[in-house]
């Protein structure tokens, strides 16, 4: 049987008259790696709030690990642990070192002791090779290695699932690679993840499934081959066509 | 008394002038960061009475506060006719609007980002505000902090009204025993230009730098 980690039901979330995310029904099973692709201002970042309990969706209904998580007296914070949000913008604490970025999760909501959870954070810096950066503080550091020490923040957590709202899409060219890298080798460990992102190779290569959002629906949802192939609707064809349009060597 | 003895006179008055000044700013600091977090995460009874303390306690002159309390409660409660406590507490509660409002303004800096990838991690939002957001706030904080210092000082020169032994008060009696107010009154300018200048000027020195090295 597989095992629904995350999952939507008809989510809807509205700002004043915008209509961010229109009725979206999703699940992530365990292992599984998503993609979320679609225009700028299509929700795929509200919906990932809503799935990361960031926000509350104005309708619909979030269930994580079968149990819905607003209609029970779950504690929030306690579900939030164990689902990791690497964001779009720079997020790492700017007070902290690398290391006391990812060591702060450990320590004030895990509770681990301060040699556990040094020996955790430093783990998972290795994973995203930064853990000769380990000192630094964010400003320090380029963009695309705040990004990777982001990644070690969710990952040093055990979450059951990460989601990342396009991690790489404000950095350069260059530094866009390191963190797709790592993205990669996290998806073939079998990390169960839910990602937006226009990196359509990484898409490729470690997607499940493709879900193409637009006006805040879901209006296409394929295997990568069948979705870069040849997708079934016309508006991902018009927007893969624009995406591609200004990628070089796809 | 020659013109030394005078400036010793003088400074004589300075612990009491700082000790005013810096309880005051602890006592400000003290309610100056709840009202400020009321005001933000409240939700809106609290955050309105918040904004309402802000509000008259940044409109009404320090001297009327202390007044009122002296003169007024003085005469019913026994504890306001200290002159000592009175300015304290008058200068803590209007510097507490003040520092509200600094705080604030810092918090405001800090960004939405930072609490939602706090509370992403599964800190409650107290953990975060702990944790992530008044750590950075305070950083951002510090020029204005100095600043606030530095007004203390001079502000505390009211509560020469109401018989405080501070400089003001020291620079009145040596002006009355001398007959010449050139000595008090440039000797006492010259110490509050050394009592201020470091607050200000350090404090904000400090705190700019770190905000670069850390890109606050
Ligand atoms: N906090 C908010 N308040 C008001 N409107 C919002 C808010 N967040 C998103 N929106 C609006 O909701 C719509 C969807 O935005 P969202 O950021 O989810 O899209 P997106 O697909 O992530 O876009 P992008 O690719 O630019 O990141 C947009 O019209 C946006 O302006
Ligand atoms: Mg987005």
């Amino acid at each position: 049987m597989v095992a629904r980690v995350l999952e939507g039901l008809d989510v809807w979330k509205v700002y004043g008259k915008t209509v961010a995310v229109a009725g979206v029904t999703i699940g992530i099973n365990k292992g599984e790696t998503k993609v979320i692709i679609g225009p700028s201002g299509s929700g795929k970042s509200t919906l990932l709030r809503c799935l990361g309990l960031l926000e509350r969706p104005t309708k619909g209904r979030i269930l994580f690990e079968g149990t819905d998580v607003y209609a029970s007296k779950l504690d929030l914070s306690k579900l939030r642990a164990k689902i990791g949000f690497v964001f779009q913008d720079p997020s790492l604490f700017r007070h902290l070192t690398a290391l006391d970025n990812v060591k702060l999760g450990l320590r004030r909501v895990l509770g681990l002791s301060e040699d556990e959870a040094r020996r955790k954070a430093l783990e998972a810096l290795r994973l995203v090779r930064m853990e000769e950066w380990a000192d630094h503080y964010p400003a320090q550091l380029s963009g695309g290695q705040q990004q990777r020490v982001g990644i070690a923040r969710a990952i040093a957590m055990d979450p059951d699932i990460i989601i990342f709202d396009e991690p790489t899409a404000s950095l350069d060219i260059e530094l866009k690679w390191e963190v797709i890298e790592v993205m990669r080798d996290l998806a073939k460990r079998g990390t169960t993840m839910l990602v937006a992102t226009h990196e359509l190779h990484f898409a490729r290569e470690v997607a499940d499934e493709i879900i193409f959002m637009d006006h805040g629906k879901i209006v296409e949802v394929a295997p990568p081959e069948e979705f870069f192939k040849r997708p079934k609707t016309e508006r991902a064809r018009r927007f893969m066509a624009r995406l591609l349009g200004g990628v070089t060597g796809w | 008394m020659t013109p030394l003895e005078q400036f010793l006179f003088l400074l004589k008055a300075v612990p009491v002038t700082l000790g005013i000044s810096l309880a005051s700013f602890a006592l400000g600091f003290a309610i100056g960061i709840p009202i400020a977090l009321l005001r933000i995460y409240g939700g809106s009874p609290l955050s309105l009475l918040a904004d309402a303390y802000e509000k008259l306690f940044r409109s009404v002159p320090v001297l009327v506060v202390m007044f009122f309390m002296y003169f007024g409660l003085g005469s019913v409660i026994h504890i306001f006719k200290d002159p000592y406590v009175t300015s304290i507490l008058s200068l803590g509660l209007v510097s507490a609007a003040n520092q509200s409002q600094i705080f604030r303004s810092a918090i405001g800096s800090v960004g939405k980002t930072q609490m939602m990838a706090a509370i992403s991690l599964g800190l409650t939002k107290g953990g975060a505000v702990r944790y992530v957001i008044l750590p950075q706030a305070f950083i951002v904080a510090i020029p204005g902090l100095g600043s606030e210092i530095a007004l203390l000082i001079k502000d505390s020169s009211y509560s020469f009204l109401i018989g405080v032994l501070e400089l003001m008060k020291h620079a009145s009696i040596l002006r009355a025993a001398t007959r010449s107010a050139v000595l008090p009154y440039i000797g006492s300018a010259i110490i509050y230009v050394a009592l201020t200048f470091p607050f200000a000027n350090y404090m904000d020195k400090w705190g700019s730098r770190k905000r670069r090295e850390l890109g606050l």
